[in-house]
Parts: structure tokens; sequence; C-alpha cells
């Protein structure tokens, strides 16, 4: 609990993870209200039915971000795609850091062959194009849950999770605190859950804000080519639609620069918070930026 | 082994492998001893074993997995004949067994599995294509690699040079707010997807001012060959799709080289090398680059590797006739023969690259040493 408290009371003290996480906070904020925001849009009635608003119609005070191609809101739209995505994020980031965090401590701090076996296993995981596979799954699920979908992303993005936290245990490990845990014969589980876990939760985190973007963008990029699981609207489906609906020669930028905005501000803040735990974190980084 | 060689061998104790050193190298005596006399030879040596094991179990992978896809190419394929020829007599069962036959496609999995590997490694032949069905899948591949390859070596290596000397100085002048802005900015730009640069471009650059074409990678009224309107079409529907690869990958390399950069500055030979009055573009030239580019340097081979995967989104963006632009339509149809043989050549490439990196790099930075 101190931990914790210590570690808002610092947040000041750095401010790119200070920003992050305001950010990130923001936006997840936006996502969350979207039914009160379609609600509202709406008065009453579906915003994203069809013939809810004009064809095309530009930004105004009845469509603050304008109608696509069938007269649906925009706006509306993009909360409810934000939200699906933010929820593939967590769930997908979730998933794929638990897997990365069980492999990296077992393999790293049993060390031997099991860690050879599950150091090549991730390494093969890394050099297997994932982006293909990704495609050819969506030839088999036309219609999947979002839970199932965040399954797959995990599986082909909890590599780059293992290894970054797998190359901090190997130098934890080491530590003369995990020695003294050995010589007084603490457990294995006990070792790493009261030891190592700790103090790799900033690594952890980092880990997690990696898998969350990749994940994320998984699913985005196979909505981009027009060939996501049916049944989620997420903010690639969004500009699918608005590419191959013609919005860019209509010169309608509102509902592809929306997304591509709010995605950007989204990574933004995880990168923001990615690179801020880094230095809060990492002694050599510390020492010479005096961040 | 991994990618991170740089960052993982240098650790020296830390690293696990030097305790594999145990029973495996009880061959025979004469052996053992040679190899102990040959470190170098027997590193090379373990690190290709490794290597042909890493390919072979990737390969494999894959195979599985595509062709865990349910679907019935050889079916659609004759329904397609049917549709398109006007060839409206039921394809007998034998028409269908001469397909399946000639894609490899009879008997269990297990069948298919040895068939593809026969046919890979043995008569190194990835067998015939079903987008286009009488060339083989190598034809069709090697048609799109050249326009692939083309804009991602160019953009790949023109972002990193860009971003390796932004980077260097984002670093050297660290408390300069031009470099601090940069860094920034660069944290905001280096993770947006190339697509959404690429989007952004052609809305602008393309649909609203015209200075480029939106699609395609030459004017289709062009006859390809080597003369100037042609190779300008080239080079003008190129800039677009280049550009946005440019712009992220450029920032994204401004960020790593800037950590490099800021972990060696404090260092004690830095210091000495100012006090012997040298100027500072010296010390940086001289001392501080040459210490902190080798990762810059894997990083760059390692993503040559990934360039023959092609970059599916911007080439389905640009409508860039590319391997990535492949990709997608023979998954599609459930090419096999060319969706394998986009992965694996991707695969083989990336394995290579990683392998040479890891032969290569103690030769080029004395303080790695051979431990696996």
């Amino acid at each position: 609990m101190r931990r914790v408290l210590g570690f808002f009371g610092g947040l000041w003290r750095k401010p790119k993870l200070f920003i992050g996480l305001v950010l990130l906070l923001l936006v997840v904020l936006f996502g969350a209200l979207h039914t009160p925001i379609v609600h509202w849009i709406g008065h009453g009635t579906d915003p994203m039915s069809i013939g809810f608003g004009g064809r095309w119609e530009q930004p105004s005070s009845t469509h603050l971000l304008g109608t696509d191609a069938v007269g649906r809101d925009v706006l509306a739209l993009l909360v409810t795609g934000l939200w699906t995505s933010l929820k593939i994020g967590l769930l997908a980031g979730v998933l794929s850091t638990v897997i990365g965090v069980i492999v990296a401590f077992y393999a790293a701090y049993r060390g031997g062959w099991l860690d050879n076996v599950l150091a090549t296993v991730t390494d093969l995981f890394l050099v297997i194009p994932s982006f293909p596979l990704l495609i050819a799954f969506s030839g088999f699920a036309k219609k999947v849950s979002l839970f199932e979908v965040g399954v797959i992303l995990a599986v082909f993005s909890w590599a780059g999770a293992a290894r970054v936290i797998r190359s901090q245990v190997l130098s934890l490990r080491t530590r003369p605190y995990i020695d003294l845990a050995r010589v007084t014969k603490s457990r294995d589980f006990e070792i790493i859950t009261t030891e190592l876990l700790p103090n790799m939760l900033p690594y952890i985190a980092l880990g997690l804000a990696l898998a969350a973007i990749g994940s994320i963008f998984g699913l985005v990029g196979l909505e981009l080519i027009g060939l996501g699981p049916s049944g989620l609207v997420d903010l690639g489906l969004l500009i699918n639609t608005a590419v191959t609906g013609g919005a860019l020669s209509l010169g309608a930028w509102p509902i592809f620069v929306a997304p591509i905005g709010l995605i950007t501000i989204l990574f933004f803040a995880l990168n923001l918070i990615n690179v801020g735990l880094d230095e809060a974190y990492n002694p050599r980084l510390r020492k010479v930026a005096g961040a | 082994m991994s990618i991170d060689a740089a960052a993982t061998t240098q650790e020296g104790p830390e690293n696990p492998a030097g305790t594999v050193e145990g029973p495996e190298l009880v061959i025979a005596g004469g052996v053992r001893g040679w190899l102990a006399m040959h470190p170098l030879l027997t590193y090379a040596l373990r690190r290709f074993v490794l290597y042909i094991f890493t390919l072979w179990a990737a390969i494999s992978a894959t195979f599985v997995f595509f062709h865990l896809i349910p679907g019935d190419p050889i079916g659609a394929y004759i329904q397609n004949l049917q549709t398109n020829h006007i060839y409206n007599v039921s394809a007998s069962q034998q028409v269908v067994a001469h397909y399946r036959a000639v894609f490899g496609l009879n008997g269990s999995l297990l069948q298919q599995y040895v068939h593809y590997l026969y046919q890979l490694v043995i008569k190194q032949d990835l067998g015939p294509s079903l987008i286009n069905y009488p060339d083989s899948a190598q034809k069709v591949i090697g048609a799109a690699l050249p326009w692939t390859i083309g804009l991602l070596l160019i953009s790949t290596i023109i972002a990193w040079v860009l971003g390796v000397l932004m980077g260097a100085l984002a670093g050297w002048r660290r408390e300069n707010p031009i470099s601090e802005v940069a860094t920034y900015v660069s944290v905001a730009v280096s993770h947006i997807p190339f697509y959404f640069i690429g989007l952004m471009l052609v809305f602008f650059l393309s649909f609203k001012l015209g200075y480029f074409p939106s699609g395609y990678a030459y004017d289709a009224n062009l006859k390809a060959g080597f003369t100037w309107s042609f190779i300008s079409s080239v080079i003008n529907h190129g800039v677009l799709p280049a550009l946005s690869i440019v712009v992220v990958g450029a920032l994204g390399n401004l960020l790593g080289m800037r950590q490099q950069m800021v972990m060696v500055l404090g260092e004690d030979y830095l210091s000495f090398a100012h006090a012997k009055g040298l100027r500072p573009w010296k010390v940086l030239r001289r001392y501080a680059i040459p210490n902190c580019y080798l990762p810059q340097v894997t990083g760059l081979l390692i993503s040559f590797g990934f360039i023959f995967n092609g970059n599916v989104l911007i080439e389905q963006l640009f409508n860039y006739p590319g391997v990535g632009h492949l990709l997608v339509a023979a998954i599609g149809q459930l090419d096999y023969n060319t969706v394998m043989g986009i992965t694996n050549m991707s695969i083989f490439v990336v394995l290579t690259a990683v392998f040479i990196v890891d032969l290569i790099l103690p030769l080029l930075d004395p303080r790695i040493k051979y431990s696996r």
C-alpha cells in the first residue's frame, strides 16, 4: 500500500509518466461515456441507424463531426468504436502480459534447458510474421465474439512482453536479496510472488502498454483492409468504411481524421507511460538523464 | 541467439547460456578437445544448428496453421472455372483429384506436410499458384517482389540514416529545446502506424492539392521499360508511400539512437576526450557514435528481413503491386502455395539476418564475447 501511495505521490516529478496517465485517463473516460454520448446525440433515436442524418454532412451543431455515407452520426460511431478498441486493448494486453509473465518468470528464474526451450519458442513467435496469420485467421472467423478476438491477438503478441520481462528477471535473480530468500529456504513460488514480482511491476506495466498498442492495432489493421471479424465496430472499421466509401475524394475529412487522431492520442499516451516508466525505474537511464 | 543478442550477450555471468557447457560436449575426447581449441567455430556451429532448427520449426508451424483454415480451395477454383468459362459439365472426380495432386493436397495433413517439405527442400519449388494457375508460386511472388523491395528498401535506408543522425544530435544536445521538442514529437509519431500517415498524405497531397498520384506503382498508360517517362512515373508514384514509411521510421530510429547516446554520455572516455581538448564535433564523431550505434545496425539488418513480408497496409492503401498486396489476394483464394511461399521467404530472410547479425556482431564490437 505504501508503495502505491508513494508511486502516486512521486508522479508530479515524472512529467512524462504523469502526462501519459492523464491522457490515457481522458481517452478511457471518453470511451466509457459512450452510452450517454450516443443517447445525447440521438435524442431517443439511434444515431447509428441508416438515414439518421443526410449523407456526408459537414460538421454542424446537430452533427458535431458530420455524417457518413449512409447518414450515421460520426461522433456516435467514434465513441462506440473507441470503446471496442479499448476493450480489445485491455483484454488482449492483459492476456498476453499474463502469458508473457508466466513464460518469462518460469524460464528465467529456473534457468537451464527449460529456459533455452522457452526462449527459443519466444524467438520463434517473434520471427513468424503474425500479420499474414491474423489475415488467415480472419478467413475462418467470420462471426466471433470480442473475447475470442482478444485471445487470438494475445497468442500473437505475448512474445514481445515475455522478452522484455525475461531480460529483467535474468538480472534480478542474481541480486543479494534473492540469494537471502533462497538461503532461508523459501519456496520458488514464494520467492517469485513476494520478492521478484513487486520489483518487476514497472516492467510488467511496460509490457502491458506495448501489448495493448500491438493488439489494438492488430485489430485496426485487419479492419483497415476489410478483413476484420464481422460484428465488431472498432476504429479501424470506421476508417475502412470512410476510405472505401470515397470520403477522400469527397473531402469528408472528419470521418477518418477523428479516429486517426484518437488512436494517435491513445498510442501517444501509452508510449509516454512506457518512456516515463523506463526513465523512472531504469537506474542506468536515471543516472545520466537526471529524470 | 536472439534478436537482442547485443543486449544479452554482454551480460556475461547472467547469461544462462554459460551453464549449457555440461554433458552436451562429452562426445569423443578428440572432438571435444578440438572444439575446445576452436571456440569461434564451436560458437558458429552451435548457432548454425539452432538456426536450422528454428527455421524448420517456424516453417512447420505456419504450415499447420494455414492448413487448419477450413475451406476447399480446389472446389472454389473449379466453381470459378465453371462460372467464368461456361464450362457447364460438372467436374468429375478425376478432375478434382488431378488438381488436388498438382497442389499437393492429397492424403492426410502429415502426407501433405511431407510432400510440401520434399518439394520445398529437395526440389526448391514452392508449387503452382492458384491465384494465377499455370504459373508457379515463385513466378507470381517474383513479379511482386521488385516493387516491394524497391519501395521498402529505399525508404527503410533513408529512414535509418536520417533517424540515426538526428538521434545522435538529439542525445548529444539533450538540453537544447529543439531536441526536447524533437523527442516529444518522436514519442508521439513513432507509434502512429504507417497507414495513418499515408492516409493523411494521400488526402492532402493527392486529393486536395493534386501533387502526387493516389495509387498504383506507375502510370497505366506507359509501357514498362528503361525510358525516362516510365522511371519518373515510378518515382512519382513511389513518393507518397515511401514518405509515409520514412516519417515514422526516422522518428522511431531517432528515439532508439537518442537513448543509446544518452547512455554513453556519462562515460569517462568522453570526459577524457573533452579534457584532451578535442573539438566537440570530433568527440561526437569518433568517440560517442561508434560506441552506441551497434543496436541500430542490428535493428537495420533485421528490418531488412521483414521487408520481404511486404507492408500489407501501405500496399493496400496505395494499391501498390507488391508482396503485401499479393498476400491479401492469395489468402482470399486460399492459395496455400503462394501464401506459404511469401511467409516462408520472410521467415527465412529474417532468421538468416538474425543469424548473420549474431555472427558478425562480435567482429563489430570487441566487447561482446561469444557465449553460445
